[in-house]
């Protein structure tokens, strides 16, 4: 498969601490990668680590198959990115910002207005950013990104400071982008909500490490509902169907089934009636993508 | 490389900084007109101008307004992460500190023709009817402007190293300063980098020597920290993590 992004046992330590661990992140050409982690968890010293601006304790980064390392000019005129908070010029108009950046990436002068409008900041195009909101800053560091269409877009936590309207439009825009350029998307994020209608593919990662990396169907599967059976003995029902070769866990009140269509419930209950329990309760859980996340990372806490 | 200059230098004509430029060249202009002729007795009254003139800017403003300006140059990179931004560019930091250098001399090129004109003017306004000295005023103003290649690479790397504008401008005053008693002194003035503006703007230093000091001076003096300070400061940035 061709990875747009590939990092190997990707490491930084600061000091004692390792802040990113043995990181191997991979993202296919055109998809939108939700790279999702609470605070501290290291997305923004990884996101570092991808554009060249820190260098990795050890392991290696690869973009478009090159070498970052020994190629990073060549890798960055393809990739455009929003590090952390925005960064901007404050003396300079959202039109001068721009214009400060386009002379070295040579993008064409029209691209300016065209980004502006993007990220609906034309109207103020010529007013000093000093003055602009957040949001609106927010947005000047997306129009910068994409002055000069780049191939791959990475943006840390882009709708820090957006209003509602703000986000839905993000969202709308970035949903976009593989679509009509083909552009591959990095997006970071706490929040699992905030990324997962957009997002094909997630990444999380707590404390350094990357804990899950797949799809985002995949994901969806992981919070399907589980089934939670209680009957009279939960742990000699639960090695009866151990043994039996089914899927199970023994939860404190309950076993958990985990099952893929209602047929497989059907078969279990049945069975669990012949070896002769007594049923007192079947009950489905349904888990929020946003409980799978938190849980995940929460069980690294616990570690 | 051009294009990495040409945005270093629109940011900064888009603000009010330039204006510092004037502010050495109008000193010198003022110490030229309130200061009286005929009290040294030189061969010319040019000459008795330009020694007045070139101490307190050679010692003091040349060397203050170029480690200013380095400063200057690199705060809008630190005030709302515009390294990051910068340097997420395709760019390397080479060119960056590079750009920003030669920016910088280019600069201190202006604020030294600026004060050519000061030097003019002064005599024009004091009416000196001797033909102006070019031949030795160039000197100067080139010499000068040689003398602070050191000065401004030191700057510009302890500007990139600290955030805040205090600690590089303190570097500054605390090097430059003590040039006012350095530079009389025979054995330690020739060897001391803030002293080298001053003394090759120093017409009245010895007279065989193409920019009033010996060229052994130059090379070693002003060219040795020259080199000390700019791959110091270039692989200091290389380094610095964003
Ligand atoms: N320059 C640095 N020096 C020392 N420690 C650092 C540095 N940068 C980051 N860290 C540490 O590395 C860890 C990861 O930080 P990072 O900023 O990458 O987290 P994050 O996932 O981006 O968090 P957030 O969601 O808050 O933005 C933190 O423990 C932080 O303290
Ligand atoms: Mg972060």
């Amino acid at each position: 498969m061709e990875y747009i992004v590939e990092t190997k046992n990707l490491t930084k330590s600061f000091g004692k601490e390792k802040a990113v661990s043995n990181l191997e992140m991979k993202i296919p050409k055109g998809e939108i990668y939700g790279f999702l982690g609470p605070n501290g968890a290291g997305k923004t010293t990884t996101i570092r680590m991808l554009l060249g601006l820190m260098r990795p304790t050890s392991g290696s980064v690869q973009l478009f198959g090159k070498d970052m390392k020994n190629n990073r000019i060549d890798i960055l005129k393809n990739v455009g990115s929003l590090v952390e908070n925005p960064s901007y010029y404050p003396h300079l108009t959202a039109k001068e910002n721009l214009e400060a950046s386009r002379k070295i990436l040579h993008a064409p002068k029209e691209r300016i207005d065209e980004v502006l409008k993007l990220v609906r900041l034309h109207g103020v195009r010529n007013k000093k950013v000093k003055g602009f909101s957040l949001g609106m800053k927010q947005r000047l560091g997306i129009a910068a990104a994409m002055l000069h269409q780049p191939e791959l877009l990475i943006l840390d936590e882009p709708t820090n400071g957006l209003d509602p309207s703000g986000i839905i439009e993000m969202r709308e825009l970035i949903q976009s982008l593989p679509k009509e350029y083909g552009m591959t998307v990095l997006i970071s994020s706490h929040l699992l909500s905030e990324i997962d209608q957009m997002a094909t593919r997630v990444g999380v990662v707590t404390k350094g490490k990357m804990i899950f990396q797949d799809s985002i169907e995949t994901m969806r599967k992981i919070a399907q509902a589980s089934i939670q059976i209680k009957v009279n003995d939960n742990e000699a029902a639960w090695r009866s169907m151990l043994a039996n070769g089914q899927k199970a866990d023994l939860g404190e009140e309950h076993i958990n089934l985990q099952v893929e269509d209602d047929e497989q419930v059907a078969a279990s209950i049945d069975y669990l009636v012949q070896q002769g329990f007594s049923i007192y309760r079947v009950q489905e859980e349904t888990r929020s993508l946003e409980n799978i996340f938190l849980e995940m990372t929460k069980e690294e806490h616990a570690e | 490389m051009i294009s990495v200059i040409s945005s270093e230098w629109y940011k900064l004509r888009k603000s009010k900084v330039l204006l510092l430029l004037l502010v050495a060249p109008l000193v010198g202009l003022f110490i030229g007109m309130s200061s009286s002729l005929g009290d040294i007795g030189a061969i010319n009254p040019w000459y008795e101008k330009l020694v007045m003139m070139n101490f307190t800017y050679a010692v003091l403003f040349l060397p203050l307004i170029s480690g200013v300006l380095a400063s200057v140059i690199c705060r809008y990179e630190h005030q709302k992460g515009g390294w990051k931004q910068l340097l997420a560019l395709p760019v390397t930091r080479g060119k960056v500190f590079l750009s920003k250098y030669v920016l910088l001399l280019l600069l201190i090129f202006v604020m030294q023709l600026l004060y050519l004109v000061s030097i003019y003017l002064v005599g024009m306004i004091g009416g000196i009817t001797e033909p102006f000295p070019m031949d030795i005023v160039w000197k100067t103003i080139v010499g000068g402007w040689m003398a602070t290649f050191p000065l401004i690479a030191l700057q510009l790397w302890v500007s990139i190293a600290f955030k805040s504008f205090a600690a590089p401008f303190a570097i500054n005053v605390i090097f430059t300063l003590p040039t006012i008693l350095v530079i009389n002194s025979e054995r330690f003035g020739p060897y001391y980098p803030w002293g080298q503006p001053f003394l090759m703007m120093n017409i009245g230093g010895s007279a065989e020597d193409f920019f009033f000091v010996p060229w052994d001076q130059i090379l070693m003096v002003v060219g040795g920290s020259f080199l000390l300070f700019f791959i110091g400061g270039y692989l200091y940035f290389q380094r610095k993590a964003i």
